[in-house]
């Protein structure tokens, strides 16, 4: 087991979305978020990615995270897993769950953990192009990526 | 006295060698980032946007720093 590992929201194994839901009968609504990482950036064509985090601390603030939407909203299940490390097209970099007994708590509360999640956690990505160049993300300046 | 430092992603680049640091008895965030910058201006538009967290909790610029202090410098972050 890798370091990162014992960091149960940072990941540097693939994430896949489940087919199987959290089993809890009073929920009614689950909402699935996924950041995947897609091959175009600002014109540029993205070969692949590399995320890296200070991954004790983007742990436990993803964790504080979580806990601040429980407070918000009335939610049966909240998590959210950040990938690592090299990723290709297509996979996925990140996922929020949350489910509730009605599906506006578990929409609104879903998009709150991502926003945060993207602005305030000390993760970052690196983008590699087909010119062989690469750049690191200068940030969130675009609210609706 | 010394403080560690932990430098990520854009900010990496530009100390890639620098793991510690000699700063006075009652320095704050801001004297770190005068000295980082002093030590290398080109990360000064970086160091401008960063963040910096202490025993991984985020401070402020009046923050005093203390022997053995880490300090991570934060930039900007994207993930998701």
């Amino acid at each position: 087991m890798s370091v990162l590992e014992a960091h149960s929201h940072i990941s540097s194994s693939p994430i896949f979305v489940s087919s199987q839901l959290p089993d809890i009968p009073e929920m009614g609504g689950f909402v699935v978020f996924s950041g995947i990482v897609r091959n175009l950036n600002e014109g540029k064509k993205v070969t692949h990615l590399e995320y890296e985090a200070y991954a004790p601390m983007a742990d436990e603030m993803i964790r504080a995270i979580l806990a601040d939407a429980r407070k918000k909203w009335d939610l049966l299940h909240a998590n959210c897993i950040h990938r690592v490390g090299r990723l290709q097209i297509s996979e996925i970099a990140v996922i929020v769950e949350t489910g509730s007994m009605h599906r506006a708590e578990a929409y609104e509360a879903n998009r709150y953990i991502i926003d945060r999640v993207k602005h305030e956690v000390p993760i970052w990505k690196k983008e590699f192009y087909i010119d062989g160049s690469s750049e690191w993300s200068k940030g969130c300046v675009h609210e609706s990526h | 006295m010394d403080i560690q430092l932990l430098f990520f992603a854009a900010v990496k680049d530009h100390f890639p060698d620098l793991k510690k640091i000699e700063v006075s008895e009652g320095d704050s965030i801001l004297n770190l980032r005068k000295i980082l910058t002093h030590t290398n201006p080109g990360s000064e538009s970086i160091l401008k946007v960063s963040r910096f967290a202490v025993n991984q909790s985020i401070v402020g610029d009046d923050f005093v720093l203390m022997e053995g202090s880490v300090v991570a410098v934060l930039p900007p972050s994207s993930g998701g």
